[in-house]
C-alpha cells in the first residue's frame, strides 16, 4: 500500500520549515516516480479487464444468447399480447396446440394435446371441441405448490387447470384484451357478467380466493372437464379460429396455487412477475430491467418422456424446400429442446447492440438502420459480413401496412358513391410502394396487394392488385371520371382538399406523410397532413372524424379471418367500438367473409378469399402499402434458427456450437492495449516540461 | 440555527405542496385517464377492459374535491404522495416504491463513483492549472476544458462505446450485472465518460475558484512567509476555496439517488434514470410523477443541507 499524500505533505513540511533546495529534488523525484508507478498500475490494473459481458465459464454450455429492448408489463398469460411478453411467455407456457416448426402455411401440430381436438357439430350452428389431454404432465417446480400440500414442489397438469385458465379470461378484475373471441365460448360472457356482479353485491365474496369465486359462480357453461384428462369446450356459434386461440398462452393451464400465491404481498412477488407454466423453459432468473434467464425445465413432458415421441417434443423431419437447402432438418427426430438456457441482456440502443452481436456476445441480431449499407449490400450480406461467417435470416411477417379511408366520410367514403370509389382508385394509383419501401424501409419488405399477407392460406403470389403501382396516366383518367379533372374539385373551383391523420408526429414520420402527400399533388390534390398523438388520434378513429390515415395490422393468428374482419360490418369502429378503421360496409363482402369464417381449408374457402380481395380491390377502401421483412443475422455457430413473424418464440428448436463460439469471441475481442500507453506518454510530455521549469526557477 | 432549519423546512414544505399541485395539473387534467389506460393495454384492448383498467387504477373517479369531498383523485394524490405511498405503476402494475428500490442500487453504484472520482480528477487538475496560471499548462487546460464543454455528453457516449468499447475491446459496449466480480467492468466505461464529460466545466469553475482565493491577503502573508506554492495552494488556498466546493457537491449528493439518465440509459444500467426514461417512454405517468417528486424534494434537502454544511467549515458564517 503505498502513501503517496503522506511523502508530498513530508515535503511540504520540510519546505515550510526553511528545509534547503538542494534537498527537494530527491524527494519530489521520488515521489513522480512512485506516482508514474501507480499510474501505471491502474493503467494495468484497468486493461486487465476485458469488454466480455457475460461470466468465465459458459464454453461448453449450449445457451443462446439474445436480448430485449424493454421489458414485458406482464408475464401473466391471460394478459400478455405483446412480443416483449411472449418472448417469455412462449418459451414458459406450454399449450394444447401448437405450430409446425418449419411448415408454412402454418400448420397446427398436438402440443399438450394428445392429438387435434375431435370437433362435434351441435344443435343450433353449435360446435363442441373435445382435447385428450396427455397424462404425466407436470407443472415446472415451485414453491406454490406447497399450498396444495407440505413439500410439494410441483404436480400434475389436468384438465381444470385449463378451465381455471379460460374462467381468468372472463374475470373483468384480469384485464384480459381477448374477451371478445373468447366469449364465443357458450357461457362466457353470462359467467362473466355473474362474476362481476356478485363482486358487486357481496364485498366479502371478492376477498374469497378466485377459484373459489369462480366455483362458486359455477364455472363457464361451455367448459367441461368430464374426466382429468379431457376438456371439452362447447362454442355458442361455429368460429373454427377459436383452435388458434388454443396454440396462444391464452389458454395455457395455470395452476390455482400460482394465482393464490403470488399476489404481491408480504414480500411474495406477484404472478405477473413470476411465471409458474408447464413449457420447455422455466424462467429462473427475472431482473425485469437488465437480464432474464430461461433454462430448461426437467418437468417438461419432452425430457422426462423422450420415448413418448410427442410432435411438439421432437425436431421435425418435414420442411420445405429452403429448410433442406439450409440445414434446418439436420437434427430431425432428436428430442427437445437443444437448447439449454437462453440468456437475454437488456439493451435499449441499436447500436451498442449490434456492435456486441458483432462481437459474438450476441447469437443473433437485428440490423441497426445506422449500420444497414454496411451490412447488406445489393439486398444481400456485405463481404466483410460473410467473412466474419454471418448469415441472413429474411422472413416476411404476418402484417400489413395500409393507408385507409374513412368509408364515412362525404368526400371519399360511400355516400359519394362511384365518384369516391374512382377517387379513392386514383390515389392509391399515385403511390409508388417500391420507392416507399426503397426510401423508408432500405428495401425491407414486400408490396403488398392485398391485406393478405405471404405464409397466411388464401394467399396468391401470382395475384396484381389493378390499382396498386405507379401508373399517373391511368389515375389523372380516374380523377378526371371522378369529376375531379385535374384534381380541381368543381364545388370550390380549387383543388381537391382532403386531411391525412396520423400518430406519428417524429421526423421520420412527417417525412413519410410529406412524401405520400408529394403523390397525391400529381393529381392536383390538396392534402393536409394533421398528426397528433396515438391517443388523439384514436379518439379521431373512434368518433369517424378522420378521412385518410396510416395503419398496420398484425396477425394474432394466422387465419384470413383475422384480417378480413377488419372489413366486416359488425366491426365497425363508430358503429360497434370494433377494429374495422374504416367503416367500411358491403353485403356482399359481409357475406362472404362470414360463409369463410365458418369453412375448413379447402377450394370453396379459396374462391371465397379471392373473391373478397377482388371485392377489397375494386372499392379500394385500403391502399395496401406492403408486408414488412425482418432481416435477422445470425452467427455460423447458430443451427435451425427460423423467424416465425408472429410473437411465438422458438427457442427449443435452436442450438448453437459453444465451442466454435468461445474460440471466435476471443479472437475478435482481444484487447489493444498500446493507445493507454500512448495516451500516458502524452500525458506526461505535455505536463512533465511545465513542472520541470517550475523546479529549476524555484532552484 | 435551530430556528433557522425550522424556517427552512416549513418553505420546504411550502415547495413540496405547491409542486405536488403542479404535478396534479399536469398528469391528471392535461392528460386523460383514458389515454393512459389505452397506451397501457394496447391499441387492441376493448373498451370494457379500458374502463376496468381505469376502475382498478382509481382513475375513475372525480377530479376535484368539490366533485366528491370524500372520493376524489386531487386529495388522493396528496395523500398518496405525502405518506409516500405511490402505488402502482400505470405502465405494468408493479409497485412503484419496490421499483425505486431496486433502482436505487444500480444508481448509486453508478453516480458514487463518478462523484467521487470526478472530484479526485477535477480538483488537482483545477489546482494544477492555478499553480501553473498563465503558463502554457494553464492555458492549455483551459482550452481543453472549454473543448470538453463544447463537446456533446452523446457523442461523448458513442464515441466511448465506439472507441473503448469496440475498436479497443477494453471494456464492454454496455450492460450490467450486479455481481461484485463483473460490477467494475460495466461501470468503467460509464464512469469514464461522466468524467470526461463533466470535466472540463469542473476544473474551469474550481481554477477559477482557486485563483481568486490565491489573489487574497493571506496568500501573500504565507508567500512572504516562505511557503512553498504547493503548501499555499494546497494548505491555504484549496481549505478557503471549500465553500464553493461544498455548494456543488452537497448539492449534487441527493441526485445520486436519482441516478443519470443518459448515462444509464445508454449503457444499460437498470438505475432510477432510466426507469424515468422508460417511464416517460411507456407514458406511465405514475411512475413519472413520482419520479419529478422524488426530485424535488432531493433539490429541496440538497438546498437545506448546502446552506448548514456552510457553517461545518466556515465558522464565520451564522444562521439566522
Amino acid at each position: 500500500m503505498e502513501a503517496h499524500p503522506v511523502s508530498t505533505g513530508t515535503t511540504a513540511d520540510e519546505i515550510m520549515t526553511g528545509g534547503q533546495g538542494e534537498s527537494l529534488l530527491r524527494p519530489r523525484a521520488a515521489a513522480f516516480r512512485r506516482a508514474f508507478c501507480a499510474l501505471g498500475l491502474i493503467a494495468v490494473g484497468l486493461l486487465a479487464c476485458s469488454n466480455d459481458p457475460y461470466p468465465p465459464g459458459d464454453a461448453d454450455d449450449v445457451v443462446y444468447y439474445s436480448s430485449f429492448t424493454d421489458p414485458p408489463r406482464t408475464l401473466d398469460p391471460a394478459e400478455a399480447y405483446s412480443s416483449r411478453s411472449h418472448a417469455l411467455t412462449g418459451a414458459i407456457y406450454d399449450t394444447l396446440l401448437k405450430y409446425h416448426f418449419l411448415k408454412r402455411p402454418f400448420e397446427l401440430i398436438p402440443g399438450l394435446a394428445e392429438s387435434l381436438p375431435e370437433i362435434t357439430r351441435l344443435e343450433g350452428g353449435r360446435d363442441r371441441y373435445r382435447f385428450e389431454i396427455r397424462r404425466d404432465l407436470l407443472f415446472h417446480d415451485d414453491p406454490c405448490f406447497e399450498l396444495g400440500g407440505e413439500g410439494r414442489r410441483t404436480r400434475e397438469i389436468v384438465a381444470q387447470d385449463f378451465a381455471f385458465e379460460i374462467a381468468r379470461l372472463a374475470d373483468a378484475n384480469v384485464n384480459s384484451p381477448v374477451i371478445e373471441p373468447f366469449s364465443n365460448i357458450e357461457g362466457f360472457t353470462e359467467f362473466s357478467k355473474a362474476l362481476s356482479a356478485r363482486r358487486e353485491e357481496d364485498s366479502a365474496f371478492g376477498e374469497l380466493p378466485v377459484q373459489e369465486q369462480y366455483a362458486a359462480i359455477g364455472g363457464i357453461s361451455g367448459v367441461v372437464t368430464p374426466t382429468p384428462y379431457v376438456l371439452e369446450i362447447t362454442l355458442g356459434r361455429a368460429y373454427p379460429q377459436i383452435l388458434y386461440w388454443f396454440a396462444t398462452e391464452f389458454a395455457s393451464p395455470i395452476p390455482w396455487e400460482a394465482i393464490a400465491y403470488y399476489d404481491g404481498e408480504e414480500g411474495r412477488p406477484r404472478f405477473a412477475d413470476h411465471p409458474v407454466g408447464s413449457g420447455p423453459y422455466q424462467l429462473t432468473v427475472y431482473e425485469k430491467q437488465s437480464r432474464w434467464v430461461l433454462e430448461k425445465s426437467e418437468n417438461w413432458y419432452g425430457v422426462r418422456h423422450p420415448e413418448w415421441k410427442a410432435p411438439a417434443a421432437v425436431y421435425p423431419s418435414e420442411g420445405t424446400e429452403e429448410d433442406r437447402r439450409l440445414g434446418r432438418l439436420a437434427d430431425a427426430g432428436k428430442a427437445l429442446p437443444l437448447t439449454d438456457r437462453v440468456e437475454f441482456r437488456r439493451e435499449k440502443e441499436g447500436i451498442p447492440r449490434f456492435n456486441k452481436f458483432l462481437q459474438g456476445y450476441y447469437d443473433g441480431s437485428g440490423i441497426a438502420k445506422e449500420s444497414f449499407d454496411q451490412v447488406i449490400q445489393e439486398g444481400s450480406l456485405s463481404p466483410e459480413m460473410i467473412e466474419q461467417g454471418v448469415w441472413l435470416d429474411r422472413t416476411i411477417e404476418p402484417v400489413v401496412f395500409y393507408l385507409g379511408f374513412n368509408m364515412d366520410d362525404p368526400i371519399v367514403g360511400t355516400a359519394k358513391g362511384d365518384r369516391a370509389r374512382k377517387l379513392r382508385q386514383a390515389m392509391s394509383l399515385a403511390i409508388d410502394p417500391e420507392e416507399y419501401l426503397r426510401i423508408f424501409h432500405n428495401g425491407r419488405g414486400l408490396v403488398a396487394e392485398s391485406p393478405l399477407p405471404p405464409s397466411l392460406y388464401g394467399y396468391d403470389p401470382e395475384y396484381r392488385n389493378p390499382y396498386r403501382g405507379l401508373d399517373l396516366e391511368r389515375a389523372k383518367q380516374l380523377m378526371k371520371d371522378a369529376g375531379y379533372p385535374g384534381g380541381i374539385d368543381p364545388e370550390t373551383g380549387e383543388a381537391l382538399k382532403l386531411v391525412f391523420s396520423s400518430y406519428n408526429t417524429s421526423t421520420s414520420g412527417l417525412l413519410t406523410y410529406q412524401w405520400y402527400t408529394s403523390a397525391w399533388k400529381q393529381l392536383g390534390i390538396d392534402v393536409e397532413i394533421e398528426a397528433t398523438n396515438y391517443n388523439q388520434f384514436q379518439e379521431k378513429v373512434r368518433n369517424g372524424a378522420l378521412q385518410l390515415f396510416e395503419f398496420g395490422w398484425g396477425a394474432d393468428y394466422p387465419d384470413p379471418e383475422n384480417f378480413f374482419f377488419l372489413f366486416w360490418s359488425e366491426m365497425s369502429r363508430v358503429k360497434n367500438g370494433g377494429p374495422n378503421e374504416t367503416n367500411y360496409s358491403n353485403p356482399e363482402f359481409d357475406r362472404l367473409f362470414l360463409s369463410m369464417k365458418a369453412r375448413p381449408n379447402g377450394p370453396e374457402r379459396y374462391a371465397e378469399i379471392r373473391e373478397m380481395v377482388s371485392i377489397l380491390a375494386e372499392d379500394a377502401l385500403w391502399i395496401p402499402i406492403f408486408h414488412r421483412e425482418t432481416f435477422t443475422l445470425y452467427h455460423d455457430w447458430v443451427r435451425n434458427a427460423k423467424d416465425y413473424g408472429m410473437s411465438i418464440p422458438f427457442y427449443q428448436y435452436r442450438t448453437v456450437d459453444p465451442r466454435s463460439r468461445a474460440e471466435l469471441r476471443k479472437t475478435w475481442n482481444e484487447p489493444i492495449v498500446w493507445p493507454a500507453w500512448v495516451l500516458l506518454v502524452i500525458a506526461v510530455g505535455l505536463i512533465a516540461p511545465g513542472i520541470v521549469t517550475y523546479i529549476k526557477e524555484r532552484q | 440555527m435551530g430556528a433557522y432549519v425550522l424556517r427552512r423546512l416549513m418553505y420546504g414544505v411550502g415547495v413540496v405542496l405547491g409542486v405536488l399541485f403542479l404535478l396534479f395539473l399536469l398528469f391528471f387534467t392535461v392528460t386523460a385517464p383514458d389515454d393512459i389506460a389505452r397506451k397501457a393495454l394496447g391499441e387492441k384492448a376493448p373498451a370494457e377492459v379500458i374502463e376496468q383498467w381505469k376502475a382498478n387504477h382509481g382513475y375513475d373517479r372525480p377530479l376535484w374535491p368539490w366533485q366528491d369531498l370524500d372520493d376524489n383523485l386531487l386529495f388522493d394524490h396528496y395523500r398518496k404522495m405525502l405518506t409516500f405511498d405511490f402505488g402502482l405503476s400505470d405502465a405494468d402494475d408493479a409497485p412503484i416504491m419496490e421499483r425505486i428500490k431496486q433502482g436505487m442500487g444500480p444508481s448509486l453504484s453508478l453516480t458514487v463513483p463518478l462523484l467521487i472520482l470526478g472530484l479526485i480528477a477535477a480538483i488537482p487538475l483545477s489546482l494544477l492549472v492555478a499553480f501553473f496560471r498563465e503558463t502554457y499548462i494553464d492555458r492549455m487546460g483551459v482550452f481543453l476544458c472549454v473543448l470538453a464543454m463544447s463537446v456533446s455528453s452523446l457523442l461523448y457516449i458513442i464515441g466511448a462505446q465506439y472507441l473503448i468499447g469496440k475498436i479497443l475491446r477494453w471494456y464492454p459496449i454496455s450492460g450490467f450485472d450486479a455481481d461484485p466480480m463483473m460490477l467494475p467492468r460495466f461501470l468503467a466505461l460509464p464512469v469514464m465518460v461522466g468524467i470526461l464529460s463533466g470535466i472540463g466545466g469542473d476544473v474551469r469553475f474550481y481554477r477559477t475558484v482557486f485563483l481568486e482565493e490565491s489573489t487574497r491577503d493571506f496568500v501573500r502573508t504565507a508567500r512572504a512567509k516562505g511557503a512553498s506554492e504547493a503548501r499555499i495552494m494546497t494548505a491555504h488556498v484549496l481549505r478557503n476555496a471549500l465553500i464553493p466546493i461544498l455548494t456543488r457537491v452537497v448539492l449534487a449528493i441527493p441526485f445520486l439517488f436519482t441516478g443519470s439518465i443518459l448515462l444509464e440509459a445508454f449503457f444499460g444500467i437498470p438505475g432510477l434514470g432510466s426507469i424515468t426514461v422508460d417511464a416517460i417512454h411507456a407514458n406511465d405517468f405514475s411512475t413519472l410523477r413520482t419520479m419529478v417528486y422524488i426530485g424535488s424534494l432531493l433539490f429541496i434537502v440538497g438546498q437545506l443541507a448546502t446552506d448548514l454544511s456552510y457553517g461545518l467549515v466556515d465558522p464565520r458564517v451564522r444562521f439566522e
